[in-house]
């Protein structure tokens, strides 16, 4: 198998006075998908940010390694440049990423322009059409005020896909989303995957996601990895209180027995 | 429980409501109706926009319907004020510090949903101490919770309180807004529990509206699947669920992912490659 | 983390100003309400022999052209001004709030009516109407305020307008509806306490601009009525011979401009206070 893509080494982190993240160790190679999973509060999104490279957030240990080198130590201008192409986010709330007043079509192209590449349309197009946004055309010239919430939400996605980074970090890119639409989207991501040879990082709540799409699945409580390894492992035969704990409360469909 | 077991608490006859945007209409309710029988749980699935919340903000009189029928106990309430349908039922909402004043303390405003308004004796209910104390214990919160005020209280239990302020209230009808989406999965756990117990032990009935099919198949004695705004499929929650007869409903189930369901395992293989452009490949 | 830490030291210079301004505002209002105790001399006495006498150790900010104190007379104008811009300001943001919840929380022909009649007041510049009206009703103190009061209060309803259509929905609301609370019951108990501080707050930023003009009308005539002493009609009567005696418009100038911005800076603290505590 190939090099590891991203490597988390025991990385603690904190947020003003308070630790967040404590002694993490992650790794993800190419074409493989890391789903990151924890309630609420359980530090999995601050471990994204970290590596997306937040300000706000303190690195008080341990190393961020991408293709490796250490992207903590490097230049800020070569942080920027690799973000995007080299390590792309998908944020929870895509709102706030969009300037509201502009339509798609114009932020893509001057971002990809940004980063050296050329804007296809037509690929843009077809990546919302497989993510249940019809009219592809008529949506790249609207403007972000003009959609809802989901929709954004999508189009961030595909923002982020046409970059075609060799990393993606989803930070709980479903949770604004129907059941219909986010399984598209959850099948989108793991396409890209398995075409570009891309590592995903994927933050989820939702442990159905993780049995989905995961290769390897980390399970994470008040900051620290409780329990690590591949999906088989992990949710059909967790060894960890937290994590069976999780697994047995999650509401399962009840269904007449089959006879 | 009475003996009317044949007469269902709240009945919704045809609710039509229509809301007029610049440009559009749009049918929010499109001849809707309910039956909730005593002491029975009725889901309401579907996705965002199909209808579902509005229904039961019709139900509790915070809106007005354009056209349709409310019953409550065979008596109907069709124009009747929140006042009036608030002696019967009360909501749950999704966002359990948004219901709570936050100005208020939670004895204050538990108490207000009790003593807010004349009975229709034209008294008002006087505090009962036993029930209270009752209450909370059965939610698992400190009588020392009262006195303090929602910011200070964590989803899960901000979110009980509120259950425990409307069957404080006495009324016997719950309306839930996605009462369980915004918690954790522990206590989500935790409220469906208490919401089991609650329904046998005071004899409560519940339409229950989520998108998580999961919880409703939980909870629920039956399940109504809405979709812009109508009634697609109907009945026996275990039944639909099971055997669903429209594709709409099916493709609500076949949705939903699920740890070790067939398809989860099959797909984890990754034997089945999706799609993908040669161009898309670096 | 520079983020965390900045926010609180934000609110802590936040809250040490709204502190000291608000001392030296109390200070200001001590001096309006004992200043007959602190004037040297009856504001009100005439004198031929003492005509505009440059500052002097009895008489410290010299005196007019009728021989008064300009010390005592700026002493007993601070009562004026500050006494009549509180029960305005108090006043119409009373009217235009109660209005303002009323519109908002009922909606309907009532909203349909109130927002029509403030939009009709809006329509021309408040000074204008000022004048008009304390021009028909014959000068005075009690004319100028209500020349004022009667565009004054459309700027409280209008926000606490909008206030409420935004606690309205919050379920909060919903919850009390059907708890069976009536709708005044509602506005009481629940749409008040949770919309008065931005009001209150948006009320003492008010205050200067109300000073302005209260002052300003005096300054044309039409307010206050000679011999009363108004830092607005002082300024009016001495400008006819500023060459001759400058400290008889200087030191009521310098009273207005000291007081107003000291009004307006109380306001600005309150409502950083409010953002940076609206920020945790």
């Amino acid at each position: 198998m190939a090099e590891n893509v991203l490597e988390i080494r025991d990385l603690s982190l904190s947020y003003g006075d308070d630790d967040i993240v404590r002694n993490v160790n992650l790794s993800v190679k190419a074409g493989e998908i890391l789903c990151i999973a924890g309630e609420s509060g359980c530090g999995k999104s601050t471990l994204l940010k970290a590596i997306h490279g937040m300000d706000a957030i303190n690195v008080t240990a341990g190393d961020i390694v991408y293709e490796g080198k250490s992207i903590l130590g490097m230049p800020a201008s070569e942080r920027r440049r690799m973000m995007g192409t080299g390590i792309g986010l998908i944020p929870q709330n895509p709102q706030g990423s969009f300037n509201p007043l502009r339509s798609f079509g114009k932020q893509m192209k001057e971002t990809m322009e940004s980063h050296g590449m050329k804007f296809d349309r037509t690929e843009m197009v077809r990546l919302m059409d497989s993510m249940g946004l019809p009219d592809g055309d008529k949506l790249i010239s609207s403007r972000p005020f003009e959609l809802s919430g989901g929709m954004n939400q999508r189009v961030a996605i595909v923002f982020s896909l046409l970059l075609q980074p060799k990393v993606l970090l989803c930070d709980e890119i479903t949770s604004a989303l129907d059941v219909t639409s986010g399984k598209m989207v959850i099948h989108e991501v793991e396409s890209y995957a398995a075409h570009s040879n891309a590592a995903i990082l994927m933050v989820t709540h939702h442990l159905g996601i993780a049995d989905r799409i995961a290769d390897t699945v980390a399970v994470m409580n008040h900051g620290e990895v409780v329990e690590y390894g591949p999906v088989s492992k992990v949710l059909y035969h967790p060894e960890d209180s937290y994590t069976r704990m999780l697994l047995e409360k999650i509401p399962k469909i009840r269904r007449e027995a089959v006879s | 429980m009475s003996s009317t077991n044949d007469v269902p608490v709240l009945e919704a006859r045809d609710l039509v409501r229509t809301f007029h945007s610049k440009d559009r209409e749009i049918r929010a309710l499109d001849h809707v109706s309910v039956r909730l029988m005593p002491g029975k749980i009725m889901g309401v699935v579907g996705e965002s926009g199909s209808g579902k919340s509005t229904l039961i903000r019709h139900i509790a009189c915070l809106e007005k319907p354009d056209e349709g029928q409310l019953f409550c106990c065979g008596q109907e309430y069709t124009g009747r004020n929140a006042a009036f349908a608030g002696r019967h039922m009360q909501m749950i909402f999704q966002d359990a510090y948004g219901s709570f004043d936050p100005k208020m303390c939670f004895a204050k405003s538990i108490r207000e949903g009790r003593n807010g308004r004349k009975g229709s004796d034209g008294k008002k209910a006087e505090d009962d101490p036993a029930l209270l104390r009752n209450l909370l214990e059965k939610v698992h919160l400190d009588e020392s919770f009262l006195k303090r005020y929602p910011g200070s209280l964590s989803g899960g239990q901000c979110q009980r309180m509120s259950i425990v302020r409307a069957v404080y209230s006495g009324a016997r009808i719950l309306l839930c807004d996605e009462a369980t989406s915004a918690l954790d999965v522990a206590s989500q756990a935790q409220v469906i529990e208490l919401l089991k117990e609650l329904k046998e032990e005071y004899a409560i009935s519940m339409i229950f509206v989520s998108h998580d099919l999961g919880v409703v198949s939980q909870l629920c004695d039956e399940v109504m699947v809405m979709k812009n705004g109508r009634v697609v499929e109907h009945g026996d929650c275990l039944e639909v669920i099971s055997h669903p007869k429209e594709a709409y409903t099916r493709e609500l189930l076949d949705a939903v992912m699920e740890v070790g369901d067939e398809t989860g395992i099959h797909e984890h293989s990754h034997s089945d490659t999706p799609e993908w452009k040669e161009t898309d490949l670096v | 983390m520079k983020k965390v830490i900045s926010n609180k030291i934000i609110r802590k210079r936040a809250r040490r100003r709204v502190y000291v301004i608000g001392a030296l505002c109390v200070l200001l209002v001590l001096i309006a309400i004992f200043a007959k105790q602190l004037s040297p001399h009856d504001p009100n006495v005439t004198s031929a022999l003492l005509i505009r006498r440059p500052p002097s150790k009895e008489y410290p900010f010299g005196t007019d052209s009728y021989g008064r104190c300009v010390l005592s007379r700026v002493l007993a104008g601070a009562g004026t001004t500050i006494f009549a811009t509180t029960v305005l300001v108090a006043v119409t943001f009373v009217i235009g709030t109660v209005l303002g919840i009323i519109s908002g929380y009922y909606g309907g022909l009532a909203d349909t009516l109130i927002m029509r009649v403030t939009e009709l007041f809006l329509a021309f510049p408040q000074m204008v109407v000022a004048i008009a009206v304390a021009g028909i009703l014959g000068g005075g103190l009690k004319a100028a305020l209500i020349a004022l009061g009667v565009t004054a209060w459309t700027g409280y309803a209008k926000i606490a307008r909008s206030h409420t259509l935004s606690v309205k929905n919050e379920n909060y609301i919903a919850a009390a509806k059907l708890a069976g609370l009536r709708g005044w019951q509602i506005i009481c108990f629940h749409i008040l306490p949770n919309t008065l501080f931005p009001l209150v707050t948006n009320a003492l930023t008010q205050i200067g601009t109300t000073m302005i003009g209260i002052s300003g009308l005096s300054f044309l005539g039409l307010g206050v009525i000679p011999p009363q002493a108004e830092w607005g009609s002082m300024i009016n009567e001495s400008r006819a011979y500023i060459q001759l005696a400058p400290w008889a418009v200087l030191y009521p100038a310098l009273a207005t401009v000291i007081t107003i911005m000291l009004f307006n800076y109380l306001g600005d603290a309150v409502m950083d206070l409010r953002k940076a505590e609206r920020r945790n």
